[in-house]
């Protein structure tokens, strides 16, 4: 019994240490010499070497991009960066960031928050630091609270994409299967709902079926397959992500309807993003277009907002959104390099 | 010569199987409603799509009907899907003969389900306890693999999901391979037998002198085996391996298990009902697409079904209870036996 107890003991002791070696699991820092741990206020006028603390909500292509824009915007600047990943978890995401400020000192926190909302406890711990808080690419609920906000402009990416669609449809008519993101998710509310406003009293483009994915490959695999079902005359798909596009694919494909431009079963696709998997379709002509969000943007004016934060000045403007840029069969040869998935 | 059965003997066998399976009765009334109301729902294309939609999420579910037979959970069921997927996409295998591949993935579900298997029998910590530290862990381990990068799969993975044996799809084939087989060990094995009787009453399997935790380490190793066979599935489907499969994947088989009638204390269920479960819920899933209805039902739905699943489980429970003479909340000893004769 006694060895059965303490065997009881020593697994929960074990579970446990699993579970916190999960929260540090994705963790790593930049091994940049000398560097400082001064605390927030005035570290830049002061000439000392800055530590940002950056909490991600999670690593994914496109995170991996806004992570290597911040590393680059960093090193040109001469900051050190302590990088974490909170897999998605909000509460994992708030106890890294208490201690990126609390116990590593960070002078400054770049987030992209899981949860616009549930981060807004974050924000004020580092307010109550000194330490200035920005946020990139999904916004925040407290937005008056943050040093800095850059983020894509959801809306106009929709209406963008909406804009491609309606050239199209000059000599084709649409019938259009929209995905939509995570249902909770600004970005997906955004990215659909700029698409639809800008489809309104446009007779020639015609959204025949919404599916939720939740962000989940799998959904978008079985809501595209269901769709494509229920109306075989889908001739134009609008995905809200280069992330869900080998989902999409992989449904045309299992359909028979995969197929380059010009070829008569060619369903009219535009997602974005721009990130690798959208390039790949755009070379391969099966992707007519590609909303690419400026990732490179991001890191730098999230590094110069930090300088200028750290300085004790006003980070003005305070939000910003940046609009993507339209990749497209037209353009292609000239603007695929601004994109920063058609570069890895 | 055989005579042919009569009018009485075909009403007792239809009761009987009504009374196993109530959940007949409710994908076939489900079927026909959706039949009569959208045109091309009842086509013989979109009911081998709700199928092989279906086969993934039924493979892994008659695993997880054995671990919760036991009165166990595993929520690390997504997790082992997503570690299994990123073993698949590893550089030490993606380019192997898929023979050995399938080896190799089948290899890692084994011990990912012994992992699990012998932390809950030899130590008595609660399964939603290890199972929760595990789903860290074996996401955490996935994504180490992947380095949460979108991986392609190679066309001679992907014919476990895409291909068909003489018309019948791969995954469709598999699933009822799997079932069949579940249902067999369930009901014609004395291991079968065995997580019954430790599912029902623990204490009295001891006294008898069953190999209790060989039966819970067997059920949770089979769990990992069958997520590994659903992960192949999946995966060969989508094509690709995102960093994101198999997340909330527990909460859908759980779901599939409970609506199928295995109660969540143990002991009774059978393999057959959780077939029924993860047709039925698949079915909503593509009703809701051919409905029409607006994204944010569909997660209303689905909440709805759990609740009905839960509710069902409940007035079993009840019924069962004042069948066996019991008035207080405690649950019959000898409930699975009584319950489950023959039911596979």
């Amino acid at each position: 019994m006694k060895s059965v107890g303490i065997s009881r003991y020593a697994v929960a002791v074990v579970a446990a240490s699993l579970v916190l070696a999960g929260c540090s699991s994705t963790k790593s820092s930049s091994t940049s010499p000398g560097s400082s741990a001064a605390s927030g206020g005035s570290a830049a006028a002061h000439g000392k070497k800055l530590t940002i603390g950056v909490s991600f909500d999670l690593l994914n292509s496109i995170r991996s991009a806004e992570k290597n824009a911040i590393q680059s915007a960093a090193d040109a600047a001469g900051y050190t960066v302590v990088f974490d990943v909170a897999d998605q978890d909000p509460q994992k995401q708030a106890s890294q960031i208490q201690d990126l400020i609390q116990a590593k000192k960070v002078d400054a926190v770049i987030a992209i928050a899981q949860d616009g909302q549930q981060i807004s406890s974050s924000i004020s711990l580092a307010k109550a630091h000194d330490v200035p808080f920005l946020t990139i690419d999904r916004a925040v609920a407290d937005q008056q609270s943050v040093s800095f906000q850059i983020t894509g402009d959801p809306k106009a990416d929709g209406a963008a994409v909406a804009a491609e669609f309606i050239n199209a449809a000059k000599t084709t008519p649409l019938k259009v299967l929209e995905l939509v993101g995570g249902l909770t998710d600004q970005n997906a509310i955004g990215r659909r709902d700029g698409f639809n406003a800008a489809l309104v009293g446009n007779p020639n483009v015609t959204i025949v079926s919404q599916v939720p994915t939740d962000w989940k490959p799998d959904q978008a695999l079985d809501g595209t397959s269901n769709a494509l079902q229920k109306d075989p005359g889908i001739n134009a798909i609008y995905s809200p992500s280069d992330f869900l596009l080998p989902s999409v694919q992989s449904a045309l494909t299992a359909a028979n309807r995969l197929a380059p431009i010009g070829d008569a079963k060619h369903v009219f696709m535009v997602t974005i993003d721009g990130d690798p998997n959208g390039c790949k379709a755009m070379k391969a002509k099966t992707l007519d277009a590609d909303i690419a969000t400026p990732v490179a943007d991001f890191g730098k004016q999230a590094i110069a907002a930090v300088t200028t934060a750290t300085g004790g000045g006003k980070v003005d403007p305070q939000t910003v959104q940046a609009k993507g840029l339209t990749l497209n069969q037209a353009n292609f040869a000239t603007t695929s390099s601004q994109v920063w998935g058609c570069g890895s | 010569m055989t005579s042919l059965p009569s009018a009485g003997s075909v009403g007792i066998w239809t009761r009987s199987v009504l009374r196993r399976q109530p959940l007949l009765p409710v994908l076939v009334t489900l079927l026909v409603i959706l039949a009569a109301w959208y045109d091309g729902f009842a086509t013989v294309a979109n009911l081998r799509n709700i199928a092989v939609q279906a086969s993934p999420l039924t493979i892994a579910a008659v695993g997880m009907t054995y671990v919760i037979m036991t009165s166990g959970i595993d929520l690390s069921v997504g997790s082992m899907l997503f570690l299994a997927a990123a073993v698949e996409s590893s550089s030490a295998l993606i380019d192997q003969p898929a023979i050995g591949v399938f080896l190799a993935i089948g290899a890692t579900g084994l011990l990912m389900g012994l992992v699990n298997g012998l932390a809950v029998a030899m130590t008595g910590v609660p399964a939603l306890i290890v199972t929760l530290a595990t789903m860290q862990a074996f996401r955490g381990a996935g994504g180490h693999i992947t380095g949460q990068q979108d991986i392609s799969l190679p066309e001679g993975l992907r014919g476990i999901g895409t291909g068909s044996l003489l018309g019948v799809p791969t995954p469709i084939l598999l699933a009822a391979v799997t079932a069949l087989c579940g249902g067999l060990v369930f009901s014609r094995t004395r291991f079968g037998r065995y997580v019954q009787a430790v599912g029902s009453n623990h204490g009295a399997a001891v006294d008898a002198g069953l190999p209790v935790r060989t039966v819970l380490i067997g059920a949770y190793a089979l769990a990992g085996v069958l997520a590994a066979v659903a992960s192949l599935t999946q995966t060969a489907r989508l094509g690709a391996v995102q960093p994101s499969i198999g997340q909330g994947f527990e909460l859908t088989v759980i779901t599939a298990v409970v609506l199928g009638g295995t109660s969540l204390f143990g002991g009774r269920g059978s393999i057959g009902g959780t077939v029924l479960g993860a047709l039925v819920l698949t079915t909503v899933q593509t009703g809701l697409v051919f409905s029409g209805s607006s994204p944010y039902v569909f997660d209303i739905v689905r909440g709805g079904v759990l609740l009905v699943a839960v509710l069902a489980a409940g007035a079993r429970w009840r019924v069962l209870a004042r069948t066996v003479g019991l008035t207080s909340r405690r649950r019959p000893a000898n409930a699975g036996r009584a319950d489950t004769a023959g039911s596979a």
